[in-house]
């Protein structure tokens, strides 16, 4: 018996002796794989069960503009039936009992509920034609610019949807109607009393300052009072005075514009009073002081031509503010990139319609936690959350599609 | 009339305003600290102002708060919906209504509640300024209360009250104690007395309630229990069986406490779906008859998997232990135990008369086995259905370097296990041999062991 114990013992010793062998040996394998390959950076992994449906046989339109505000509730706005197909809203056309555009508004709690709607046309402001970009301001303020045909202009809400201002009137700048009989308008970067559709608004609570990236139609940042909506100042790329002259297509090979092109499609401010412009179909970021000082600039994913690369950017959670988020609808990946150097470090996500895929990503906030939240416009539609798992060795190389692991 | 209400109605409807000003807000986030300093405790407590109803805020235009205007207003609803509200206790004993130092207005963007030390530097600093444009809605209500007290060494105790400022009311709460500790609470609408300190006796006494009442709620760990029970029913058997299926989720169920659970999204589906897999295991075992003299065995590797299914349960409580994490692990441990401890004596007995005197034990195992495991088959293909969502790994050197260190803990586990049973039957067997009976080691067989007479 006793040598029947000692055999037994002996197995036990020798199975773990073999694994920690193993263990080591595997290790080293990991290590020497990932060696070179990867880099220190945040790693996410897409929450495929979030957020919640919604109600009422909702969808939602192309989804242009997102914001987490100080409850770590998360706000979008989409452009609803207008960008649904008739087969998608049955129950607005009568002929289905499916389905129906959403409120342009929706709030989602942390866990992915809906919590209200709201927006729309309404008594005393224009709504725009295309509503673009969302932002909930220090005081729970909410404001709203717009990208149609005639969008000139910005709204701004409380919380719960009541009108507050607006600054700018639509329909400015006018041109002749062209072939198809619809109105033309130009641009003009220069106009201190309106806009140029709008893409995105910030607003800098220290000042009670709002930032604009105008836009799809003028070429400029342009700053206000918050309360008052009164422009304090505006500029074009590098600092210039905007132009709007019409650069033509973006040539990778050229030597970098001197001004904007359409979209001046966001604009941000750091922690340590930074303001960093996506210049979309410029491919770059260009980086300022808040009184319009040129500070430097970096592309991203430089040879991406037509509608760019640079589409929005949201800071990490650190108090440095070390990594920037690029969203990048062209290569359908967000880019990980350093704020200091703007290289880019690490990318994730692909061009697909599955949980932690892209189409048309579009814009892009934080949480307090540093889980990030995309919206999609195009045929896209949607909203995704990828969630941070801490800082990791990531593979420098694009990772695909995040997928959940441990 | 009527004609004219519908009216009024619709167009309320189609407002694009779906929240009207004074309905009761679907969810408030309350922020506090909690400092006993000498003879007072200082409650400061931070409540959105939206949700402090019938309180007529004055303003400067419709909508917006005139802040030099609010003091009164501000005080009246700090009294009214907090100070009179929430209940404090030191040592059991009710405080009274504390003295409401200072009251002001703060930007929803305002992060000074992220500290104590900075929270009361705020409600004590200079005032916003009335060129603000500021919805009333939107702004939060700071209070700075003081309740006198014995002793700050005393134990303290709340019960929120908070409930009717909103449909859902969560209480995020820090306790900064005399001795430099700080201990955070997360209090969900009604949480009743919360000990802010409790001894160890009180923090085991509420556990042991939990795990009293988990056990009895979770339908799926009874099931797994009854598919344990329904062929062994020997007290002995019974006694190895539900030990094992203790001992082993109490292993997980601390593990998890420590962190050492996998923080996948994907681990609480796979948890949930071995718990099903479990209980339809069982109920197969037990419809083909199979030899259960080893079911311990097999119950403790399904422990391990219930002990992280409790582990989820327990998660959002552990902040009620106190100083006493370990005491509150094991006493929800023998609050579970209590808990099957009484099914057990429900069900055996029932066992027992219906397989004497309605069916034949061998039918009636197999029916009733049958039953429970189409119910967990249910389980299994919903739970499944939601961990498929998740990938396979890719089956490379990571994966195989996890595996491997599975591989170690198990056999490290096995290798625990067996000399822990060598050890009991050696004692066994001295002690068989004091009694001049045969000590087992001498008779070749385990018969005891392996459950024979």
């Amino acid at each position: 018996m006793a040598r029947r114990h000692l055999l037994i013992g002996v197995t036990f010793v020798v199975a773990i002796g073999i694994l920690a062998v193993a263990e080591v040996m595997l290790q080293q394998a990991v290590t020497a794989q990932e060696g070179g390959a990867t880099v220190r950076a945040p790693r996410f992994e897409v929450d495929p069960l979030w957020p919640k449906p919604l109600p009422n046989h909702w969808l939602l339109g192309s989804t242009i503009g997102v914001w987490v505000d100080e409850r770590d509730h998360i706000w979008i706005i989409h452009r609803s039936s207008a960008t649904l197909d008739e087969n998608e809203k049955g129950v607005e056309l009568k002929t289905a009992e499916c389905c129906a555009g959403a409120p342009p508004v929706l709030e989602f709690d942390a866990e992915g509920n809906l919590v209200q709607s709201w927006g729309g046309p309404g008594q005393g402001y224009e709504w725009p034609q295309s509503n673009h970009g969302i932002f909930v301001d220090h005081k729970g303020n909410v404001w709203i610019g717009g990208n149609g045909g005639g969008d000139s202009h910005i709204l701004k809400f409380t919380r719960n949807g009541k009108f507050i201002a607006q600054y700018g009137k639509a329909g400015v700048h006018r041109g002749p109607t062209n072939a198809e009989g619809l109105s033309t308008y130009s641009g003009d970067s220069n106009d201190q009393q309106n806009f140029g559709r709008v893409a995105k608004i910030v607003v800098d609570p220290r000042d009670n300052e709002a930032y604009i990236a105008d836009g799809y139609l003028n070429k400029r940042v342009a700053v206000l009072d918050a309360d008052t909506g009164k422009m304090k100042r505006y500029w074009g790329a590098y600092g210039n005075k905007p132009d709007d002259k019409n650069l033509g297509p973006y040539n990778p090979d050229a030597q970098p514009a001197q001004q904007f092109r359409n979209p001046v499609h966001c604009a941000d401010l750091s922690n340590d009073g930074l303001l960093y412009v996506c210049d979309r179909a410029n491919d770059r970021i260009q980086v300022f002081r808040k009184d319009g000082t040129f500070v430097k600039e970096g592309f991203i994913a430089k040879r991406t031509l037509a509608s760019g690369s640079v589409w929005d950017l949201a800071f990490s959670r650190d108090p440095q503010q070390r990594y920037l988020f690029v969203v990048d609808g062209m290569n359908q990946r967000v880019h990980v990139v350093l704020r200091d150097t703007l290289e880019v470090v690490a990318s994730f996500g692909d061009g697909g319609r599955q949980p932690g895929q892209f189409y048309g990503v579009h814009s892009i906030a934080i949480d307090s936690k540093g889980n990030l939240y995309t919206t999609e416009t195009w045929e896209g539609k949607r909203l995704q959350k990828f969630v941070y798992r801490g800082l990791d060795n990531v593979p420098r190389r694009p990772q695909g599609v995040v997928w959940p692991r441990t | 009339m009527r004609v004219a209400a519908a009216i009024a109605l619709a167009l309320v409807l189609a407002s694009p305003v779906r929240a009207l000003a004074h309905d009761i807000p679907n969810d408030v986030i309350v922020q506090a600290f909690l400092k006993p300093e000498g003879q007072r405790l200082r409650f400061l407590v931070r409540v959105p102002l939206m949700a402090m109803r019938d309180i007529e805020v004055p303003q400067r235009r419709p909508g917006f708060i005139d802040i030099t205007r609010a003091e009164a207003a501000l005080r009246e609803a700090a009294t009214v919906w907090i100070a009179q509200e929430v209940a404090l206790y030191e040592e059991e004993v009710r405080l009274p209504v504390p003295e409401l130092v200072a009251v002001r207005v703060s930007l929803p963007s305002d992060r000074s509640f992220q500290e104590y030390d900075t929270a009361l530097a705020h409600i004590t600093g200079a005032s916003l300024t009335d060129d603000n444009e500021l919805p009333w809605e939107q702004v939060f209500l700071d209070a700075w209360m003081e309740y006198p007290i014995a002793s700050d060494e005393s134990r303290f105790a709340i019960n929120p009250g908070l409930r009717p400022l909103a449909q859902r009311v969560t209480i995020v709460m820090r306790l900064l104690t005399p001795d430099g500790r700080d201990r955070a609470f997360e209090l969900h609408d009604d949480p009743g007395i919360v000990r802010l300190d409790p001894r160890w006796h009180q923090a085991a006494a509420r556990f042991v309630r939990s795990g009293f009442g988990h056990i009895l709620e979770g339908i799926d760990h009874l099931l797994f229990l009854l598919c344990l029970v329904i062929p062994v029913r020997r007290i002995r058997m019974l006694v190895m069986v539900v030990t094992s299926f203790t001992v082993a989720h109490s292993i997980t169920l601390i593990a998890s406490a420590y962190n050492v659970a996998p923080g996948g999204l994907w681990f609480p589906p796979l948890v949930e779906t071995l718990i099903a897999a479990s209980i339809v295991y069982m109920a197969l075992e037990n419809i083909v008859g199979a030899n259960v003299v080893r079911r311990w065995l097999i119950t403790f590797a399904f422990g391990l998997v219930h002990g992280f299914g409790f582990s989820f349960a327990l998660r959002d409580s552990l902040q009620f232990a106190g100083s006493h994490l370990l005491t509150a692990l094991l006493s929800f441990n023998l609050g579970v135990e209590l808990g099957q401890l009484l099914v057990l004596a429900a069900v055996v007995p029932a066992l027992n008369v219906m397989f004497r005197f309605i069916v034949a034990e061998r039918m009636g195992t197999i029916i009733l086995s049958a039953i429970v495991a189409h119910t967990a088959w249910h389980w299994l293909t919903e739970r499944g259905g939601q961990l498929l969502q998740f990938p396979w790994p890719a089956l490379d050197a990571t994966l195989l370097l996890t595996v491997v260190r599975v591989a170690i803990g198990i056999v490290a586990l096995a290798a625990v296990i067996w000399i822990v049973r060598l050890q009991v039957r050696r004692k066994a067997g001295v002690a068989t041999r004091e009694s001049g009976g045969f000590a087992p080691a001498e008779t070749g067989r385990y018969a005891q062991e392996e459950g024979r007479p």
